[in-house]
């Protein structure tokens, strides 16, 4: 839907320059308008949206700064108000004058009642998804540094593979509901929850994390996370209450086989 | 000639295992969790889903497009892959390739290849009639005749006494409900027109109690019944704000006109798996809301399926719902947790249960802290007709009990919902629940908002009049 502003930002740049050749001031001023209008609208596709009112004071900025622009010279501020002043007061132009006197009091009236008219906004709360992670946990009466903590079954090569088999159970028997059974986010139970459960496939969840990051998260669920990310949204059971230590790096290291992703290391 | 087929022979034999191997691969990463490694139906996630995951050892599948008794076709098999089976842990899957899916479907047939030692053929399908009041009329009709409702009960809910037979199982000894029909989302054999005429109706559901058709109804017959199973559809409207109206008087029935017109929204529901007991098999997955209010009143409408009312005298929990509100109305974003608060937020929570159809209060800080309240606010009253559940609270807008939060007008007040199937053993925390939504009583349109527009387009209009006669002395030109 973005798409539209650069077009709307195109079109605006050619009314303008068309209205330099055909010394039109006033047709100049609305395309410049209508270009900047386009183009602030259009860093969205680009960078994150501006906020309306920062659109507002520019586009009321750049109103004022035209304004002034076009009137310093007496000749061009003339001309500039040429076509309003022909429109209320010449004969050949009565039809639009009927078109203007009929469009833009409908115009200013519909304007006002979308200015008034109760509004029903939800509120939405930013959240960060992922957040920074406690240095130090108690997981079951035990002290554990999150920081620089390394998965320890990674070093039991021999085992490996049962490892990450007991963790494709583990997984199938306490996440599938909402992580899904291609670990795609979309379980049966997904849609029950707000935030929804996120994905392992991809490069922006698990991808991102340290196997550390990742062991808090599964062990402390939503009671650990900070204020700035909802806890009280979150649908993140704290898996300290169901499997052991163990258990929970045998689920990490099934995450990221099935994936093909590989934790961050850095 | 005879060499020639030998080099066909060896050129395609690495070709086929290689396609055995994948198929077997494929399975073992990613179905076998669920269907078994030996294709039994007994996977990791088997006693944690219900329905079960499908054993294929027996060689019967519960959905094809072939006729009763015979083997689905290969289409039939990619379809359950591709689109899933909804209502169920089956997902579709989108991920692998068209060749990958061939090769699971191959390596599936092998856990009974007896079985598809015969092919079968889809059932031809004519072009659905067009829908007429008068083909959903005759569709009703068979439904009665043709005995639908012994199963899913006369509104299709799914309710019919036979399901509650002890002995209704699937060929796989597992218990088995009859479909709510209203309910899309549930059904894992389709739920546009040809999938109910041709894959259900017709064909059947292998396995279970839902019988092939083919016999006993004729063509149009059966194109009646689907369009009438259409009809019943319910479409959910999904969102995270709910208006609420005002009106002169709260409705104290529960088919009130006044709940027709007002606006509603579906909340998905899933188990509880937060807190334990934990809850993977639930059976509700849907509740519907609405609500409207008065100068001192507010009442909002439940509405959800429960195929079978339990009281809590037959042995099981009694069925119950629960409403929950931030039991302080939150100044910026942050809300106690959404299930049953947490120890730095309560939540207020509103209890119906069948047993006593009434309501009462408690405020909760965490599932194991509930404490009923001293003062006594809330009513409710219900109806159970033909499996839905309709179960009504009210409270004035505003208690004088300190404990209780206000409903101010014009505010969004976060709520959430938990439901208990006393049938499905649901009591405590094992239930079904909702995450936080918004309700809205929304303040009654403002006298500026119909009179203002006007003014300013009058006031526009007048504008010029008077430029245009200044103007026009002044500046005339031609
Ligand atoms: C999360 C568990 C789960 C996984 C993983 C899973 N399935 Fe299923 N599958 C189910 C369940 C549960 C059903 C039964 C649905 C029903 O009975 O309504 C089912 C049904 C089916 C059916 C239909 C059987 C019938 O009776 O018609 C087929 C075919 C199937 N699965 C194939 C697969 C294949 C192939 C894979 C691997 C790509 C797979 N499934 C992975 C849970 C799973
Ligand atoms: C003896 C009981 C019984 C009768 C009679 C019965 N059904 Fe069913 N029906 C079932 C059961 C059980 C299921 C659920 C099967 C499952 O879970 O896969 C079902 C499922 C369905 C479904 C949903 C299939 C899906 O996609 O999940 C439809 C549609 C349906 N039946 C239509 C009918 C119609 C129409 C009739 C009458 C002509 C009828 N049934 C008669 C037991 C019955």
């Amino acid at each position: 839907m973005a798409i539209i502003y650069p077009i709307i930002t195109l079109l605006g740049l050619m009314l303008s320059i068309i209205s330099v050749i055909k010394r039109s001031p006033l047709f100049n001023f609305i395309g410049i308008q209508i270009a900047l209008y386009g183009g602030l609208k259009g860093v969205g596709l680009i960078i994150p949206p501006l906020p309306g009112q920062v659109i507002l004071m520019y586009m009321v900025m750049s109103v004022f700064a035209f304004l002034i622009y076009f009137s310093i010279d007496d000749k061009t501020f003339k001309r500039f108000l040429e076509p309003i002043r022909s429109v209320f007061v010449e004969d050949d132009k009565r039809i639009i004058r009927s078109l203007v006197f009929f469009f833009v009091p409908i115009l200013a009236g519909f304007i006002t009642y979308w200015e008034v008219k109760p509004r029903f906004e939800p509120p939405v709360s930013a959240r960060i998804i992922h957040p920074e992670p406690s240095t130090e946990i108690e997981f079951r009466g035990k002290t554990i540094r999150i920081l620089g903590l390394e998965n320890p079954l990674r070093k039991d090569v021999t085992n490996l593979p049962q490892h990450i088999e007991e963790g494709k159970r583990i997984y199938y028997q306490n996440c599938l509901h909402c992580h899904g059974a291609d670990l795609d986010g979309k379980g049966h139970f997904a849609q029950a929850f707000n935030p929804p459960p996120l994905p392992f496939r991809g490069t922006d969840t698990i991808a991102l994390l340290p196997e550390s990051f990742v062991f808090w998260r599964v062990a402390k669920g939503w009671r650990d996370i900070p204020e700035g990310s909802t806890p009280w949204d979150s649908s993140m059971p704290a898996f300290e209450d169901f499997l052991t230590e163990k258990e929970i790096w045998e689920v990490i290291l099934f995450i990221y086989e099935a994936t093909g992703n590989k934790p961050r290391t850095w | 000639m005879r060499i020639f087929m030998a080099i066909i022979l060896i050129l395609f034999l690495p070709l086929y295992a290689f396609s055995e191997d994948e198929g077997k691969k494929l399975y073992d990463d990613w179905c076998a969790q669920c269907h078994g490694y030996k294709g039994d139906g007994k996977g990791y996630s088997t006693d944690f889903t219900f329905p079960k995951p499908r054993g294929f050892v027996k060689g019967i599948y519960k959905f094809h497009s072939t006729p009763s008794g015979s083997p689905p076709t290969d289409n039939d098999i990619i379809r359950s892959i591709r689109k899933g089976n909804p209502g169920s842990s089956m997902p579709p899957w989108k991920r692998f390739s068209d060749n990958e899916v061939k090769a699971l479907v191959n390596y599936l047939k092998r856990f009974s290849p007896e079985n598809f030692e015969s092919p079968a053929e889809p059932i031809k399908i004519g072009k659905a009639p067009r829908v007429t009041d008068e083909l959903i009329q005759k569709g009703k009709r068979l439904f009665e005749e043709a005995k639908c409702w012994e199963c899913h009960g006369k509104s299709g809910r799914g309710d019919g006494e036979k399901g509650w037979q002890e002995k209704f199982k699937d060929e796989w000894g597992d218990r088995i409900y009859p479909a709510n029909l209203t309910y899309p989302w549930e059904l894992g054999n389709g739920s546009d027109m040809e999938d109910l005429y041709r894959r259900t109706i017709t064909a059947g559901i292998e396995g279970t109690p839902m019988a092939s058709y083919q016999d006993d109804l004729k063509d149009d017959e059966r194109w009646a019944l689907a369009h009438f199973i259409k009809s019943l559809q319910l479409k959910r409207k999904l969102g995270i704000a709910l208006r609420m109206v005002k009106v002169d008087s709260a409705p104290s029935s529960t088919n009130d006109p006044i709940w027709g017109e007002t606006d509603y929204l579906d909340l998905p529901i899933g188990g509880q798996i937060l807190f334990n007991p934990r809850h993977f098999t639930p059976t509700i997955t849907n509740v519907r809301v609405r609500g409207v209010y008065t100068d001192s009143e507010i009442a909002i409408m439940l509405e959800w399926v429960d195929k079978k009312p339990n009281k809590g005298d037959d042995g099981m929990p009694s069925d119950a719902a629960h409403m929950q509100f931030p039991s302080k109305i939150p100044e910026g974003a942050e809300k106690p947790y959404f299930y049953m608060g947490d120890r730095r937020r309560a939540v207020t929570l509103w209890q119906w249960k069948a047993s006593e159809d009434s309501a009462r209060e408690y405020i909760a800080k965490g599932p194991e802290v509930v404490t009923e309240q001293e003062r006594q606010d809330v009513k409710a009253t219900s109806t159970y007709t033909d499996g839905l559940y309709r179960v009504i609270f009210k409270r004035p807008l505003n208690t004088g009990d300190r404990e209780d939060m206000g409903f101010e007008v014009g505010r969004f007040i976060p709520f959430s919902v938990t439901l208990y199937d006393g049938w499905n053993k649901e009591e405590g925390n094992k239930g079904v629940i909702s995450a936080w939504y918004y309700l809205m009583l929304e303040p009654p349109m403002h006298i500026k908002v119909y009179l203002l527009p006007p003014i300013v387009s009058l006031a526009v209009y007048g504008l010029g009049l008077v430029l245009r006669r200044k103007l026009g002395k002044k500046y005339k030109i031609k």
